[in-house]
């Protein structure tokens, strides 16, 4: 790993690779995730999934499954008229079990409860369902025809948190959410350009495939609900169990043990509310472990065809963007309009563009949902974007780097007019990509390289709030509602207290994602964690810090010498006083704690939106096989723009491991339907990227400190992967002068490409 | 999860024969289990026994038999990857089972398990053709042989009776002169392709030659044009260059079956790139031997 | 024993397992999986199911120091076999080098895959003590990570097998004697137990 660092120096631990803290629980076995924990009574959930597509519910007859010795309850939505079925956090169209009809192969129609997993099993087999199938759409093309069939005959409600502020257009009844970003005079843009690059642009339907299924465990008492669940966002499906089952925040817990895997597809609600429901029904403590075949029809990525025209004036200085998108959202709503919004705005990238007009619907398929996925709109638009400004340099005979240099945004520069300006160097940034790839190397014939940036309008909404304690040992507690879900908050984040409070990192405790235990936080996603929750811990810290300041003044010096403030204590007079004594003193025994409260919300440094800009900024040299068609990504360059490293270990590993999931989208990934049918819904047909994939790597972390975090650090983790299927396609244009634009680059659609070339048809 | 089931662990074959007929032919056999018991979980069959063929000791284990082989059905890919005897007299076949699965499959999983589970896209099928392997069965009404091409009728299907048991494979000694490549081209866990061609060179020329495609028609099929494109040609020169394309020409008329690898024109593209490949490497290997 | 075969197949099998070195006797259905067995009734929740396809490699365990697929392989075929799994990696609270490796080199991120990927890299580095890298990214082709992108459990496999990795950590295996079992092994009626440890 290359490290460039112009940040100023911050406090030990900050900038040090300490070891996760997660470690020796996760190389001994020791580290429990949702599908290791049980609890006494507790039973076993199995569910009936449509068969159809697109299907009305005749008749149900569940009393074959229910006569099935070890079964507990058989629950269809009819058992269920005490809960509010349908959910949502930003559309309320999604029923938590199917009612009256069903919009995708594969949605949850009965859940069955039994002693065993087994036994379930055996009764879904004894139910019996008469459906009367429905016309359905496979695509977002056919879903906006004239006639298409309508997925929701009534549009679903609103909820508030759909993530900004407008209101939800629907221009056909199958579109879901639309969303518009737009400025500058765009038809002046066109009529003025000396270059207009067009083309249409596919990114494929993915599976983030978090290797952890989805699994919940919920238990009913007197005092409420507990879930377990494998979510990232533990307080949003707090919500949406308080609305489906009417009951108080507060008599909702939402427990997130260590999750396996999320990458955006473990946020908001899953299977929460189901299970719950059918604990309810059962009188005992319900278990639901999907399998990863349930799990890919629960969430999969939003597919997208970017329809996208760029004007570009005789020295490649970009004039005007016009584009539209589809996103296929699937049945269901989930957070689709959100990602909708952010690729209208992501659509740009980090560019000075004077005109711009993106329209970007949101689109209802007989297909299983689509929601948040690593990347969240980026990677789908920032295909299309990238590319044509490859295009573009090779029909104006200027060199992609260069062409790119002329038209990045400056240090500060807004993206749009009411967006906070850019928080980084975009230009140091291509430079060393451009440096670690060997952009001016000679190259062998067959390989090509791409240089590739993106930057995202990242770190959702500013709502977090952390809480800091320090015991009467001196140790602390810091606690928040951010989830480890892989990417090392759990090591970070107590990072950021020790340094904040002066302490050794193994005199500090952290507590994550147990409604009941710590405060609230929107959400564990957007790469906001170490920014947003830093900065929550760190206000938490310094409101510690205030009070106990005073507690000295009062308890150690009421009319002595003045107390200094230490890092790691007060001074009074020629003694040293750490935090627990001042505790102590205060309290005047031995016992007592001092808490600090951490509150952040748009105010201050996090008034402006977005929060910070994600760089993604990924090189890649590749070679084709013209006989196969099979692409291989010989070297792969990222560049981690993220202001400070808390720790650059795992900071790196973020990028890393983005990068070869972007190269998994860009060149394997793909769900596969037919005829409402999920072709390859499952792992042996649906390849990941395996060790075999994986080039040869340059890592560079570049810390200037630009960050509006704490010590300048800014979100990572999704930057990487966004800019990833460009690079190839650019990087493939440049070695076989061939123009992908449908990922993934499957062999054989790289072989087409190839035979076109070759025949001569005219691109 | 798996369905429940009964399960006998015979330790003869005649015990075996037995215990099917005690589940009134509501049974399976089962080796390593690695195909029938994914089936199972899938929901695609269940069965109310399963007849476990591991402990059956003449179904297992590895014999040189005068240059050839005996593969015993219970053999796992491991051993056969293993085996001294195997490297020795058919190393094409090392190799092959060397990129099939993953260790945990080769483990487990069984030649003659991967043989009677007759998937299109078996990778010992196809070499195993071209081979001219014979099959040993037995069955309560008792032993036969057959080849690959009579054995494997249909994607899923063999002429194999439901109580009969594969028992070995034999796979005849390579002639003087003689070489055998497999070679396949793999984008998802089994193959898109796969070209297995054996022949025979004598005096530099190529005297008589097989062909074998898998992966991508229904079940892995001789192709006989192709290999008469080879026989004849001079194995040191451009005329085998001519050869070659003569042979990739007629593997345009098979009988390709699209799917998620791709379509039926691309995976027939395909086997002609891995037949120049492996057309190549028997012809030097037998050169070698000639 | 053909009398036995004539009547219907068992439904419950006693299997006399060793998992880490510590003889297990329990009486099994045969449709249960060794990840089955292990996580839910032995406690050993080390190993994960997550494609329940044999492609991932989450519910690697070994089997005689061989590889298997926990969530296929069926627990009545390791009856009177040596089982491993994460459990038995570290000794008395001490880190295997392999284990220690991951954590140096941070070769996990959510951690799902890791008990999986260590024992196939324990089985890796049993029969190959000095690998090249290519060896290791062929050795563990079958085991998927979706977060790390793998490069750092390549370096940790590399480090482990350059520093002094133990040549071998098979157990001894000790025999099963029926004072340690729990019911009469042999009786099909006999509802499942555990051994008593
Ligand atoms: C993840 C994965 C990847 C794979 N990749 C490849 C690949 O790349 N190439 C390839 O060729 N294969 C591949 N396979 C298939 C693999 O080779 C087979 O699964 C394995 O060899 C089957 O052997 P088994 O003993 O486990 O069969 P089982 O599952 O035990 O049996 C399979 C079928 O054969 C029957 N059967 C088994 N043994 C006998 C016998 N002796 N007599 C009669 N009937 C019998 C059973 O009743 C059953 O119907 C893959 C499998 C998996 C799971
Ligand atoms: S869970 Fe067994 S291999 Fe994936
Ligand atoms: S660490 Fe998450 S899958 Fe490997």
């Amino acid at each position: 790993m290359r490290h460039v660092v112009t940040r100023p120096d911050v406090p030990a631990p900050i900038g040090v690779p300490v070891p996760r803290r997660d470690g020796v629980a996760k190389v001994t076995g020791a580290a429990a995730f949702t599908v290791d924990l049980s609890v006494p009574g507790m039973a076993h959930a199995k569910i009936l999934r449509s068969p159809y597509a697109h299907a009305r519910i005749r008749r149900v007859d569940l009393d074959a499954a229910r006569a099935h010795p070890g079964v507990i309850a058989v629950v269809s939505a009819a058992e269920l008229d005490d809960v509010h079925l349908v959910y949502g956090h930003a559309v309320a169209d999604h029923p938590l079990i199917a009612v009256d009809k069903v919009r995708f192969a594969g949605e949850p129609v009965v859940g069955v409860v039994a002693e065993d997993a087994v036994t379930a099993e055996e009764a879904l087999r004894l139910i019996d369902i008469e459906w009367e199938p429905l016309p359905f759409v496979r695509d977002t093309a056919e879903a906006l025809g004239d006639d298409a069939p309508v997925l929701h005959e009534r549009p679903g409600e609103q909820r508030p948190h759909r993530g900004f502020e407008e209101d939800i257009r629907r221009t056909h009844a199958n579109v879901c959410s639309s969303s518009r970003q737009a400025w500058g005079d765009i038809a002046a843009a066109f009529s003025d350009a000396h270059l207009v690059v067009e083309g249409e642009y596919h990114y494929p339907m993915c599976y983030a495939y978090a290797m952890e299924p989805y699994t919940a465990l919920a238990q009913w008492s007197d005092d409420g609900l507990t879930v377990w669940t494998s979510g990232q966002h533990p307080y949003m499906v707090r919500d949406d169990l308080a609305h489906c089952f009417d009951l108080p925040l507060a008599k909702v817990r939402v427990v997130v043990p260590y999750v396996g895997g999320g990458y955006g597809s473990k946020s908001y609600t899953k299977i929460e509310p189901l299970t719950a429901a059918l604990a309810l029904r059962a009188g005992r403590p319900v278990r639901l472990a999907l399998s990863v075949e349930e799990a890919i029809l629960t969430t999969r990525g939003d597919a997208a065809t970017v329809r996208l025209r760029t004007a570009f004036d005789r020295e490649g200085h970009i004039l005007g963007r016009h584009a539209t998108i589809h996103l296929d959202t699937g049945a269901y709503a989930e957070n689709s309009p959100l990602v909708g919004r952010k690729a209208a705005n992501r659509l740009g990238g980090p560019y000075r563009i004077l005109a711009l007009d993106v329209t970007c619907d949101v689109v209802y398929t007989n297909t299983a949902p689509a929601s948040s996925f690593r990347g969240f709109g980026a990677p789908q638009v920032t295909l299309a974007g990238e590319s044509q400004l490859d295009e573009a340099a090779a029909k104006l005979g200027i060199d992609p780097l260069a062409l790119r240099r002329r038209n990045v945004l400056d240090p500060g520069e807004r993206p749009w007019p009411k967006a906070r300006g850019i928080d980084a160097d975009l230009a140091g940034d291509l430079a060393l990509a451009a440096e670690e790839l060997g952009w001016d190397a000679p190259l062998p014939p067959g390989r090509g390289r791409g240089i590739c940036l993106s930057a995202s309008d990242a770190g959702s909404e500013p709502i977090t709030t952390a809480i800091v304690r320090v015991l009467a040992d001196g140790s602390i507690v810091a606690s928040c509602g951010s989830t480890e879900i892989g990417q090392g908050s759990s090591t970070v984040l107590a990072q950021i207290a020790a340094a904040e409070m002066g302490v050794e990192l193994d005199r500090v405790h952290l507590i994550q994602s147990d409604t009941a235990a710590v405060s609230y936080d929107r959400s564990t996603g957007a790469s906001r964690t170490t920014t947003l929750m830093g900065l929550a811990i760190q206000a938490a810290a310094r409101d510690l810090r205030e009070q106990l300041v005073e507690w000295a003044t009062t308890a150690l010096a009421p009319d002595g010498p003045a107390v200094e403030e230490r890092r790691s204590g007060v001074q009074v007079g020629d003694t040293l006083h750490d935090w627990g004594e001042v505790v102590r003193a205060w309290f005047g025994g031995a016992a007592g704690e001092a808490v600090g409260r951490g509150y952040l919300r748009r105010s201050g440094a996090t008034a402006e939106m977005p929060p910070f800009w994600e760089i993604g900024c990924v090189g890649v040299e590749v070679s084709v096989d013209e006989q196969t068609g099979r692409i291989t990504i010989e070297k792969l360059v990222t560049v981690g723009d993220i202001g400070c490293a808390i720790n650059p270990q795992t900071a790196e590993a973020q990028d890393v491991g983005a990068a070869m999931m972007g190269l998994g989208m860009a060149t394997l990934e793909e769900l596969v339907y037919e005829d409402g049918n999920l072709l390859n819904g499952n792992l042996f047909d649906y390849r990941v990227p395996r060790t075999t994939n994986l080039p040869e790597l340059r890592t560079v972390l570049v810390e200037r400190g630009d960050g509006v975090g704490v010590y300048g650090a800014k979100g990572g983790g999704e930057g990487a992967l966004n800019p990833v299927a460009a690079a190839i396609a650019n990087a493939v244009e440049r070695a076989a002068g061939i123009r992908l634009r449908e990922a993934p680059f499957t062999p054989e659609r790289v072989w087409r490409a190839i035979q076109e070339r070759d025949a001569g048809v005219a691109r | 999860m798996i369905p429940r089931f009964r399960l006998a662990r015979p330790a003869t074959l005649d015990e075996a024969f037995a215990a099917f007929e005690a589940a009134n032919g509501d049974a399976a056999y089962v080796a390593g289990g690695t195909e029938l018991l994914q089936v199972m979980k899938m929901g695609f069959a269940q069965f109310d026994t399963l007849v476990d063929l591991k402990g059956i000791p003449e179904l297992h284990g590895i014999e040189g038999d005068g240059g050839g082989l005996r593969i015993g059905a219970t053999t796992t890919h491991r051993e056969i990857e293993r085996s001294p005897a195997v490297a020795d007299a058919f190393p094409a076949l090392v190799g092959l089972v060397r990129s099939v699965a993953n260790t945990r499959v080769r483990s487990t999983g069984t030649l003659g398990g991967n043989l009677a589970f007759a998937e299109p896209h078996s990778d010992p099928a196809t070499l195993l053709l071209a081979s001219d392997a014979v099959l040993e069965l037995a069955g309560p009404a008792g032993r036969r042989e057959t080849t690959v091409s009579e054995f494997v009728v249909g994607p899923l299907s063999t002429t194999r009776e439901p109580d009969e048991v594969l028992v070995r494979v034999r796979i005849p000694a390579a002639k003087p002169g003689e070489g055998r490549a497999y070679a396949k081209l793999a984008f998802f866990e089994r193959p898109a392709a796969s070209v297995a061609v054996r022949v025979t060179v004598d005096g530099g020329v190529v005297r008589s030659a097989t062909v074998a495609v898998g992966s991508l028609t229904e079940v892995p099929e001789l192709v006989p044009d192709a290999a008469a494109a080879l026989v004849g040609a001079d194995a040191g020169d451009g005329a085998l260059n001519e050869a070659i394309a003569g042979g990739i020409a007629t593997l345009g008329s098979l009988d390709a079956v699209e799917d998620l690898n791709g379509s039926a024109d691309y995976k027939r593209h395909l086997a002609g790139v891995l037949f120049a490949s492996t057309a190549r490497a028997a012809i030097a290997e037998a050169v070698g031997h000639d | 024993m053909t009398d036995v075969l004539q009547a219907p197949g068992l439904d419950r099998v006693a299997i006399e397992l060793v998992v880490n070195g510590v003889p297990r006797r329990l009486v099994v259905e045969p449709r249960e999986t060794l990840a089955e067995v292990l996580r839910d009734r032995l406690d050993l929740r080390g190993a994960k199911v997550s494609c329940d396809a044999q492609v991932c490699g989450a519910c690697t365990v070994l089997v005689d120091a061989l590889p298997v697929s926990g969530c296929t392989f069926l627990a009545v075929d390791a009856d009177g076999r040596r089982v491993g799994t994460v459990e038995g990696l570290a000794t008395d609270g001490e880190l295997s080098p392999l284990q220690q490796a991951f954590i140096d080199q941070a070769a996990f991120q959510c951690g799902f895959c890791t008990p999986g990927m260590l024992m196939a890299a324990t089985a890796l580095l049993e029969e190959q003590p000095h690998p090249s890298r290519d060896d290791v990214v062929h050795g563990l082709e079958g085991n998927i990570c979706r977060c790390t992108g793998y490069e750092p459990i390549i370096a940790a496999v590399l480090q482990a097998a350059g520093g002094d990795m133990p040549s071998s950590r098979r157990e001894e295996v000790p025999a099963v004697t029926s004072a340690e079992a729990g019911g009469d092994p042999l009786d099909p009626g006999t509802e499942p137990v555990e051994s008593q440890q």
